[in-house]
C-alpha cells in the first residue's frame, strides 16, 4: 500500500482523463503522483512531479523542476519504488525548508 | 472447472489439470449476511483498477454462472472473471458467440434460478438490447456490469455513457458507479436488491469505461473468505424454470400474443407490476448503500447533480470552491432506476442554481432531473457542461460553468 504520511489529498485526476492523483506535502514542498488509464494493467504507472506550494491551500502549487530530487517528470512502475522515492523526498523537503529559512529574507 | 461437486457438466477439475484434492475457492468461503458484509466486516484498503475491483466484487458474490462476449473496455473485467473461474469462485463461465446470444443465454440461466452475471460495453449492449429489454418482464434477476463507451459514429472506444439512456425505460434497475470503490460495492448491493421477492428484476451497474476500469484507485474490500448467500431460485416473483424439462411454449401461449383486449390488459398490468417493483427496490438500496444519493454541503444555493465519473470531477470542483470560501452542494445519484426523486427534491428545494454535468451528448440526466423537479423548484436547472466521444471534463470546466451560471442567475 502507498505511504499515507503527509498525504493531504486523494482526488480524481483534475485533468479529467480518469485516474487518481495523490498530493503529498511537507512544509512548502511536496509531490503529486498520478496514475492514468492504460490499455493493459501492466502499463499502469505513476507519474510524479515535485511541487512547490504557493500558499496554505492544497490546490495552489506549481511544478518545480529545480530541486536535486528531479529535473523532470518521473515515472515509477511499482508502488514499492514510488514509496521509496516518497520516503526519500520527505527528508529532502524537511532539509530544503531548513536551508531556505537560512537564506536572507526579503524585507 | 469448478464442477467437482454437484455439477452435471462432464469436464472435471482433473480434466483441467487440477490436482485430485483441489477444492474450488468458492467452497472455502463462508456465507455471511449481506448487511454484515456491507456494514460490519473489516475492510482492507487496496489500490486497484476498476476491472480488478469488479473481480473482487465477483469473488464475494457467489456467482453460479457468467456468460459474456468480449468488447472494449469490458474485456479486461471478464478476463479477470476467467481467473475467478479457474480459481473456483465462479461455478460456470463461457464466452458466448456474440451479444444477442450472450444475453439470451444468461436469461435462460437466470430463469433456471441461479445467480447469473454478464458484462458488456456500449455497442455490445446495443446489439443485445432486444434480449436485455425482455429481462425485466421475464423477472430474471441478472446482474450485468456495463463499462460505458461510445456507441455512435464516428467509432471510438472512449468513455461516454449515452447507452444508459437506452435502458431508462426497460424496467431494469440501474446504478451508476463513480469510481473503483463503487464498482466493488454496487454489484454486491444490486445482486441482493434484485433477488428480493418483491423485486425480482435484473440490475445493471454502469461505470464510465477506461477512466475507472483501466485506472487504479483506492478500494476498501471485505475479507475474501466471506461471500453472499446463494440465490434461492424459489424465492422470487415467478417460479424458477426446470431447464432440463422446459415448457415447450412459454410466452407464446394464447392469449398472451393474440391481438385482443385480454392480451392488452395482461401486458399492461404485467408492465405496471415491473415498474412498481423498480420502485420497491429503493428500500433495499437505501439499506445496502446507505441511501440512493450522497449529498455534500446540504443547504447550498448552488448545486451540482451528477452520476458516474462526473461526480468525481464535480467533487473536486466543490472542494476548490470551498477553498475560495464558496459553498457549493453536490448530489451524487447512486441509483438511476429507481430514480431518487424525493431525495433530490429535498436536497435542492432551496437551491437557486442547479448544474448538471454529463459524459454524453443526449443530456439524459438533465432530462430526468427536469422531469421530476418540474413545477417543484424555483431553482434554475442548467444543462452542462456536457462532453462526449471520449472528451475529458477537467475540473476547470465545471468551475467556469459555475462562474458563468452565477452571472446569468443572480
Amino acid at each position: 500500500m502507498l505511504i499515507e504520511n503527509n498525504l493531504v489529498l486523494t482526488r480524481s485526476d483534475p485533468s479529467g482523463m480518469g485516474g487518481t492523483q495523490l498530493i503529498y506535502r511537507v512544509k512548502n514542498y511536496g509531490l503529486t503522483a498520478v496514475n492514468r488509464p492504460q490499455e493493459e494493467i501492466s502499463q499502469i504507472h505513476w507519474e510524479v512531479e515535485i511541487i512547490k506550494f504557493k500558499d496554505n491551500t492544497i490546490s495552489s502549487f506549481e511544478v518545480c523542476h529545480t530541486t536535486e530530487l528531479a529535473k523532470n517528470t518521473l515515472k515509477f512502475y511499482t508502488d514499492k519504488s514510488l514509496n521509496e522515492f516518497i520516503e526519500k523526498s520527505f527528508q529532502y523537503f524537511e532539509e530544503l525548508d531548513s536551508l531556505e529559512k537560512m537564506l536572507p529574507q526579503d524585507p | 472447472m469448478a464442477n467437482v461437486v454437484g455439477s452435471s457438466v462432464c469436464r472435471t477439475a482433473v480434466d483441467e489439470g487440477k490436482p485430485e484434492d483441489w477444492v474450488p475457492g468458492g467452497e472455502k468461503q463462508k456465507i455471511i449476511d449481506p448487511m454484515k458484509m456491507f456494514h460490519e466486516l473489516p475492510r482492507e484498503l487496496q489500490f486497484i483498477t476498476g476491472s480488478e475491483a469488479a473481480r473482487e466484487s465477483m469473488r464475494r458474490a457467489n456467482i453460479d454462472i457468467a456468460i459474456a462476449y468480449p468488447i472494449t473496455p469490458q474485456s479486461e473485467s471478464m478476463q479477470q472473471a476467467g481467473y475467478l473461474y479457474d480459481e473456483g469462485y465462479i461455478k460456470e463461465y463461457y464466452r458466448a458467440e456474440e451479444e444477442i446470444g450472450t444475453f439470451s443465454a444468461i436469461s435462460g440461466a437466470s430463469r433456471a434460478g441461479v445467480r447469473s452475471l454478464t458484462a458488456t460495453s456500449g455497442p455490445g449492449l446495443m446489439r443485445g438490447m432486444e434480449a436485455i429489454s425482455s429481462w425485466p418482464g421475464a423477472r430474471t434477476p441478472i446482474i450485468m456490469l456495463n463499462m460505458c463507451r461510445v456507441i455512435n459514429t464516428p467509432l471510438a472506444i472512449q468513455p461516454d455513457n449515452i447507452e444508459m439512456s437506452f435502458m431508462l425505460n426497460t424496467g431494469i434497475l440501474m446504478l451508476h458507479a463513480e469510481n473503483q470503490q463503487d464498482f466493488y460495492d454496487f454489484p454486491l448491493a444490486a445482486i441482493c436488491a434484485s433477488e428480493q421477492v418483491d423485486v425480482t428484476l435484473p440490475a445493471v451497474v454502469s461505470v464510465d469505461g477506461f477512466f475507472c476500469t483501466h485506472a487504479r484507485g483506492p478500494v476498501k474490500v471485505t475479507p475474501e473468505e466471506y461471500k453472499l448467500p446463494p440465490r434461492d431460485g424459489w424465492r422470487s416473483a415467478v417460479p424458477a424454470m426446470d431447464n432440463e424439462n422446459p415448457p415447450a411454449r412459454i410466452s407464446r401461449d394464447a392469449p398472451i400474443q393474440k391481438s385482443n383486449f385480454i392480451s392488452y390488459h395482461m401486458h399492461s398490468s404485467w408492465q405496471q407490476e415491473v415498474f412498481a417493483a423498480v420502485e420497491r427496490s429503493a428500500k433495499y438500496f437505501r439499506k445496502y448503500l446507505g441511501g440512493l444519493t450522497e449529498i455534500v454541503n446540504p443547504g447550498a444555493e448552488d448545486f451540482i447533480v451528477a452520476s458516474g465519473c462526473a461526480v468525481s470531477q464535480a467533487r473536486e470542483a466543490v472542494r476548490q470552491e470551498g477553498e475560495q470560501g464558496r459553498k457549493v452542494g453536490l448530489i451524487k445519484l447512486k441509483t438511476i432506476r429507481p430514480f431518487p426523486t424525493e431525495e433530490l427534491y429535498e436536497a435542492v428545494k432551496g437551491a437557486k442554481r442547479i448544474l448538471i454535468p454529463e459524459f454524453n451528448q443526449a443530456g439524459w440526466l438533465h432530462k430526468e432531473v427536469c422531469s421530476v423537479l418540474y413545477g417543484r423548484t424555483k431553482g434554475v436547472i442548467k444543462n452542462g457542461p456536457r462532453v462526449y466521444g471520449g472528451m475529458t471534463m477537467p475540473t476547470e470546466m465545471i468551475l467556469e460553468w459555475l462562474e458563468e451560471f452565477r452571472k446569468e442567475v443572480k
